[in-house]
C-alpha cells in the first residue's frame, strides 16, 4: 500500500482524536458514568479512512499508548497497561476499524454505514469482554465465583451510551464522508 | 497538564540508562521478559531482582516516583499472592490462620509468581521512564525495518506516531477551547437531562472533526510542498547511535542471563 502524505496525516489525527476521546470526561459528564468516545471515534475511523488505513490508525493509537504517552482513559499509558484486564478493548479497536471499513467499502449506502457501525460495536464488546474475562482468569487466576456472566454484567452500564453514540457515528459518517470527498482529502489514494 | 501529555511518563535525566540507545533498551527488555520465565531457584530470582532493582536505582529517578508509576498493578500483584496463599496446597503446613492451613509451598509459589510479575512491570516501565515516546518511536521504526519486506508500512507507521504525539496536546487544547466557546453560546455540558447532554456532544464533535481534518490537510500540503516522497532515502533529524556504553550494557545483560542459567535448578 502506497501511502500519500494526506493518508499519513489523517490517520495520525484520528489517533490523536482517540486520545482526546478517551479522556473527554474532563469536558463533559453524562449521567454520572465517565464516558469515553473511543468506540465512536474508532467506528468513525473505519468508516472514513477505510479498512486498512483505519486499522493502521488504531495501531498507531495503541502503540503511542504503549510507549508511554498517556492516551488511554484517565490519562494512563505505558507498558503496564498490557496487564490491565481492559486492554482487550484497546486491541479490539484495530479489528473494529478494519471490519467496519471493509463493510463500507463493499457497499456504501446510508443503511450500510449504520449497519457497519453497529457491527463494530458488537466486535468491540465481544473482544473486550472476553479478553477481560480471560485476563482476570489468567493474570489473577480469579476465584470460582467469577463467572463469564459476571464479566458481561459489568458491561451493561456503558452499553446504552455506546449504542447511542454508535448510531450517531453511523448517521454522521456518511455526511462527513460526502463533504470530505469533495475536498483535498478526498483526492487521496483510497488505501 | 499539557506538559505531562507530551512527555508522558518520561523523566528527563542524564544517567547511564538514559543515555543508552533506545534500541539497546528495547532489546534487553524483550529478552528479559522472555528469560524471566526460566528462573526457578532462589538464586536465579535473586540475580534477576538484583539486575532490575539495580537498573531502577541507576536511572536516578526518585524511587517514590517509580513506585507511583506502578500503581495500576500493585493490586494485581497483591491479589495474585493472596490467591496462591489460599489455593496452593504443597509442602507442609506452616501455620494456621484461625483454622485455615497455610502451606510452605503456597508461600514459595505465591512469592515467586508475584515477584516475577513485579519484575516484569518494573523493567518494562523503566523503558518509558527513561526514554521519551519520540525516541522509542524512532527505535521501533528501526527495529521493525525487516517488516518492510512483507509490505508493512513501517516508516509511515512511525511517522504517524510522531505526528500523533505532536498533535495530541494541540487537539486537547482545541477541545477545551471549543467546549468553552459552545458553553458561552449556551450549550450545557455538565447539567441537565441525559438526552440534552448527549445532544451537547454534537456541537463539540463537529468543530473538533473539522479542525482535525483541517490540520491534517494543511500538514499534508506542507509535506508535499517540501517534497515528501515516503521513506526511501530520507535522512533523519535524530540519528540513533550505538556507542560503547550500549555494548557494555548488552555484555552485562548477557552475563546476567548466563548467571541465570548457571544458578537455575
Amino acid at each position: 500500500m502506497k501511502l500519500k502524505a494526506i493518508d499519513i496525516t489523517l490517520a495520525a489525527m484520528f489517533a490523536a482524536l482517540m486520545a482526546v476521546g478517551s479522556n473527554i470526561t474532563s469536558f463533559i459528564i453524562i449521567g454520572g458514568v465517565p464516558i469515553t468516545l473511543t468506540t465512536f471515534l474508532c467506528v468513525m475511523a473505519g468508516l472514513i479512512l477505510g479498512s486498512r488505513l483505519g486499522a493502521l490508525s488504531m495501531t498507531v493509537y495503541t502503540l503511542i499508548g504503549l510507549v508511554g504517552a498517556p492516551v488511554f482513559a484517565n490519562f494512563t499509558g505505558g507498558p503496564s497497561v498490557l496487564v490491565k484486564p481492559t486492554f482487550g478493548f484497546v486491541l479490539s479497536y484495530i479489528l473494529v476499524a478494519y471490519v467496519v471499513g471493509k463493510i463500507v467499502e463493499k457497499k456504501s449506502s446510508k443503511k450500510m454505514f449504520l449497519f457497519a457501525a453497529l457491527i463494530g460495536l458488537v466486535i468491540n464488546y465481544f473482544v473486550g469482554t472476553n479478553w477481560m474475562y480471560y485476563a482476570y482468569k489468567f493474570w489473577a487466576s480469579a476465584p470460582e465465583g467469577f463467572t463469564y456472566k459476571m464479566a458481561w454484567a459489568w458491561m451493561v452500564a456503558p452499553l446504552p451510551k455506546d449504542i447511542i453514540f454508535t448510531i450517531i457515528a453511523g448517521v454522521m459518517a456518511p455526511r462527513i464522508q460526502k463533504v470530505v470527498s469533495k475536498s483535498y482529502i478526498g483526492k487521496r489514494s483510497v488505501a | 497538564m499539557n506538559n505531562m501529555l507530551i512527555i508522558g511518563q518520561y523523566v528527563p535525566g542524564s544517567s547511564f540508562i538514559h543515555r543508552l540507545d533506545p534500541r539497546t533498551k528495547i532489546t534487553i527488555i524483550f529478552f528479559f521478559v522472555f528469560f524471566i520465565f526460566f528462573a526457578n531457584s532462589l538464586l536465579s530470582y535473586g540475580i534477576l531482582t538484583l539486575f532490575s532493582v539495580g537498573s531502577a536505582l541507576a536511572t536516578r529517578i526518585k524511587v517514590s516516583y517509580i513506585i507511583k508509576g506502578l500503581t495500576p498493578v500493585w493490586f494485581l500483584i497483591l491479589f495474585t499472592f493472596l490467591l496462591h496463599l489460599l489455593v496452593t496446597k504443597d509442602g507442609e503446613v506452616l501455620f494456621r490462620v484461625f483454622t485455615y492451613p497455610i502451606y510452605t509451598g503456597a508461600i514459595i509459589q505465591g512469592t515467586a509468581i508475584s515477584l516475577r510479575f513485579f519484575l516484569l512491570i518494573l523493567v518494562t516501565s523503566l523503558l518509558t521512564l527513561t526514554t521519551s515516546p519520540i525516541e522509542i518511536t524512532d527505535a521501533i521504526e528501526n527495529l521493525l525495518h525487516p517488516l518492510k519486506k512483507i509490505k508493512f508500512p513501517v516508516h509511515e507507521l512511525a511517522l504517524m506516531m510522531s505526528i500523533s504525539l505532536r498533535f495530541i496536546p494541540t487537539l486537547l487544547q482545541e477541545t477545551e477551547k471549543i467546549s468553552k466557546a459552545q458553553a458561552s453560546r449556551g450549550v450545557d455540558f455538565k447539567t441537565g437531562p441525559i438526552k440534552e447532554r448527549i445532544q451537547a456532544v454534537v456541537p463539540l464533535l463537529v468543530p473538533l472533526f473539522i479542525s482535525a481534518f483541517k490540520r491534517a490537510e494543511e500538514l499534508a500540503m506542507a509535506m508535499e510542498a517540501r517534497g515528501y516522497q515516503g521513506g526511501e532515502g530520507r535522512t533523519k533529524l535524530r540519528e540513533l547511535k550505538v556507542g560503547p556504553l550500549d555494548w557494555v550494557a548488552l555484555l552485562c545483560f548477557i552475563l546476567i542471563i548466563v548467571a541465570l542459567f548457571v544458578t537455575r535448578k
